[in-house]
């Protein structure tokens, strides 16, 4: 597989919206080119004395996880922005991360230009690998097997171009399992590549893997 | 948008159907008297109300002590700690539950006291223990689902040959009156909270479910294993329904609520119990927490005994009503239409489906989505409610006709079914008989009894809560087979 153009750079997306919208999100992300996206379900809560002393502060949230090139991302999610109502108060929050790694797409794999700037040297990276549900344990012993020291399995829906169904006229997103890794940075590499080996990643519809630049870790044991 | 909007935005879309199907049929074919129609319109708006608060006590109260009880089951380690709490807990919430003291009750009359009320209890609570300490080794030994089911059915199968036709509808009842509307949620978060320990993510999720069915089992075998040993006449015929006749609105609510606080009392004392034990031994419960999941229970508690106050007072009496007026009418196949129709909508306004449907989207991460579960079980228990208006109207049929294939079929299906919806398809199957069904639907079908010449309201009365049982079974593990078979990838 070859190397992504230096001029493309990808983006990870998170959307933070009401229970229900998320499979609407991916949907409409579709519509407008996105290949896939994944949900997991959690709580959200209000800031109001009244409600927390009658127990009512939570709310259920879904987050969405996309993975697109920077430029079309950034247009779908104003179009998401305008379309949800993000503006108004209560209808969710969306923000990006930058990639520094993205393997699992159809086209190529991107790596982010290394431009480590002297003196402010990335120590840890976050791996995020997602895959079918059940598969979670092939990535975590994977990953131990290259040195990982551990991760930690979130339970995920979510669907790419090849397995969008239908049933009565209600789009069914396919369950997935997110394995979420802090890695040292000279260990990401082999990691990474171990999984993919492993997880056939480079095949279409595998799964995927992305990896994040992380500025700070904290309670990390170093055994070194 | 806080929680409790968004609850009371879902049940209002629950309970809004079964209100304007009622409507309709007072002004065409089944008008009831207006003292009868505003009753049932209050009853309408505290089944709103006690429904929304109820599930809120459930997410916030029940379930947290569910889970925790399971987790903690499961961390002790030890066989036996499994098995005696098991037993304890099943014991107790099932004789705590209010609506087994009514079967009981009615059974002790049916039998001219052979089978006396306590009898009836500790029968009925022993197989509920039983059934559910075997559930729970199921899930930590890894025993398919399946194999319990088919096990155990077979077993019901074998005993029911040589007993009366009236103990297995006793029996029938009776599984659908104890997992009530307190304990189904608890045993559903029971599971949860022992599978989720799971390190597999598939077993895990599937193990999730399949506790509450094969709970309810429990009492089916216990009270057929009784009867074989009790070889009794036949069993004499007492009315069973008592109406009251106040045409009074509002005097039948106020004179109801103190019972129903004193019964509601009853079943959620075990819960409390078990969690100010579990607090005081286990001790890795913060303040915060504690305070929390007390609230959940008065939640739960104060919203149940308004749901119940609206069905039994409000719900049941029209339900009689109309069953008589319809079925008194010409042409017959109406009856089973307009059955029909109530079952497909009751069925949403049962509490414990919209804890299951929500449970089943936070196992499943949203991958099976509450509308279609709910489209399955209406599409089922609307069947259920059919075929019983069918067995009054045609006097040949018997319970066993629909049974014997019925449940032949719904375990012939787990072979061609994915895991995760044998264990949604069973416990759905506790879950649709609930109050609801136990109440409005029941004194439905015995006003249609009592309206038909050749019906026996006793005989035709019991067993309707085995059919909506028993329907879920094969609509959700249909929409298992469409799942498993739509599911996959394409275009790689």
């Amino acid at each position: 597989m070859d190397k992504c153009p230096d001029s493309r750079e990808y983006e990870l997306f998170c959307v933070i919206v009401n229970h229900g919208v998320g499979s609407k999100i991916i949907k409409f992300a579709k519509q407008h080119g996105i290949s896939g996206a994944t949900v997991i379900l959690g709580k959200g809560t209000i800031k109001n004395h009244w409600l927390e002393a009658l127990e009512l502060f939570e709310i259920r949230r879904e987050i969405v996880f996309v993975v697109a090139e920077k430029e079309l991302g950034y247009s779908v999610m104003n179009e998401i922005e305008k379309k949800f109502d993000l503006k108004k108060p209560n209808h969710g929050i969306a923000f990006t991360f930058s990639l520094s790694n993205f393997l699992g797409a159809r086209y190529c794999i991107f790596t982010k230009k290394v431009k480590r700037e002297i003196g402010e040297k990335i120590m840890y990276n976050a791996v995020f690998v997602v895959v079918d549900k059940g598969q979670a344990e092939s990535v975590i012993e994977a990953a131990n097997s290259a040195g990982s020291r551990g991760g930690t399995i979130i339970n995920a829906r979510g669907s790419g171009i090849h397995e969008t169904e239908t049933l009565f006229s209600m789009a069914i997103e396919p369950e997935k399992e997110i394995v979420f890794i802090i890695s040292k940075s000279d260990l990401t590499d082999p990691i990474v590549n171990k999984i993919r080996e492993e997880l056939k990643i480079d095949e279409p519809g595998k799964g995927i893997i992305f990896v994040l630049d992380v500025n700070k870790t904290y309670g990390l044991f170093n055994t070194k | 948008m806080n929680v409790l909007n968004e609850k009371l935005k879902e049940v209002f879309v629950s309970v809004f159907p079964i209100t304007i199907i009622v409507f309709i049929l007072h002004f065409t074919i089944a008008p009831v008297e207006l003292y009868q129609l505003l009753r049932f319109i209050i009853g309408a708006v505290l089944i709103f109300f006690g429904l929304s608060v109820f599930l809120l006590g459930v997410d916030i109260g029940v379930s947290q002590i569910g889970h925790l009880m399971g987790s903690f089951l499961v961390k002790s380690n030890k066989v036996l700690i499994v098995g005696v709490i098991g037993l304890i807990l099943g014991f107790f919430i099932s004789i705590a539950e209010p609506d087994l003291h009514v079967l009981a009750n009615q059974v002790d009359l049916v039998t001219s006291g052979t089978i006396s009320k306590t009898s009836i209890l500790v029968i009925v609570s022993i197989g509920i223990a039983v059934l559910m300490t075997i559930g729970l080794f199921r899930i930590i030994f890894n025993i398919s689902l399946q194999k319990v089911f088919i096990g155990m059915y077979s077993l019901v199968l074998i005993f029911s040959l040589f007993s009366l036709p009236e103990y297995l509808a006793i029996g029938f009842d009776a599984s659908g009156a104890t997992t009530g509307a307190m304990t189904v949620p608890f045993i559903l978060a029971l599971a949860v909270g022992v599978s989720s320990l799971k390190k597999n993510g598939i077993t895990s999720e599937e193990d999730s479910f399949g506790l509450v069915g094969i709970t309810s089992i429990g009492p089916i075998l216990s009270i057929v294993l009784v009867g074989l040993f009790l070889k009794q006449n036949k069993l004499s015929e007492v009315a069973v329904n008592q109406m009251s006749l106040s045409s009074s609105v509002l005097y039948p609510f106020i004179q109801k609520l103190p019972i129903i606080m004193s019964e509601i009392m009853l079943a959620i004392l075990p819960l409390l119990v078990v969690f100010i034990l579990y607090k005081l031994i286990v001790k890795d419960l913060s303040k915060r927490a504690f305070i929390r999941i007390l609230k959940g229970l008065i939640y739960a508690y104060f919203g149940l005994v308004i749901f119940l106050l609206g069905v039994n007072e409000g719900f049941m009496e029209v339900g009689y009503i109309i069953g008589y007026k319809v079925a008194s009418l010409n042409g017959q196949w109406i009856i089973v239409i307009v059955g029909f129709i109530l079952g497909l909508v009751t069925v949403l306004a049962e509490p414990a489906v919209h804890v299951l449907t929500e449970q089943i989207e936070d196992i499943t991460s949203g991958y099976v989505q509450k509308r279609i579960i709910n489209i399955a079980l209406s599409t089922g228990v609307g069947f259920a409610v059919a075929l019983s208006m069918l067995r009054i109207v045609i006097p040949g049929i018997q319970l066993w006709h629909y049974l014997l294939p019925g449940f032949s079929a719904a375990l012939l299906m787990t072979f061609f079914v994915p895991n995760l919806f044998i264990g949604i398809a069973f416990d759905s199957g506790g879950v649709a008989s609930g109050p609801m069904t136990a109440t409005f639907i029941l004194a439905f079908s015995q006003g249609a009894a009592s309206a038909t010449q050749s019906a026996n309201v006793l005989v035709d009365g019991f067993g309707m809560i085995a059919m909506v049982a028993l329907t879920p079974l094969i609509a959700l593990q249909i929409i298992g087979f469409i799942y498993k078979r739509k599911s996959g990838k394409r275009g790689i």
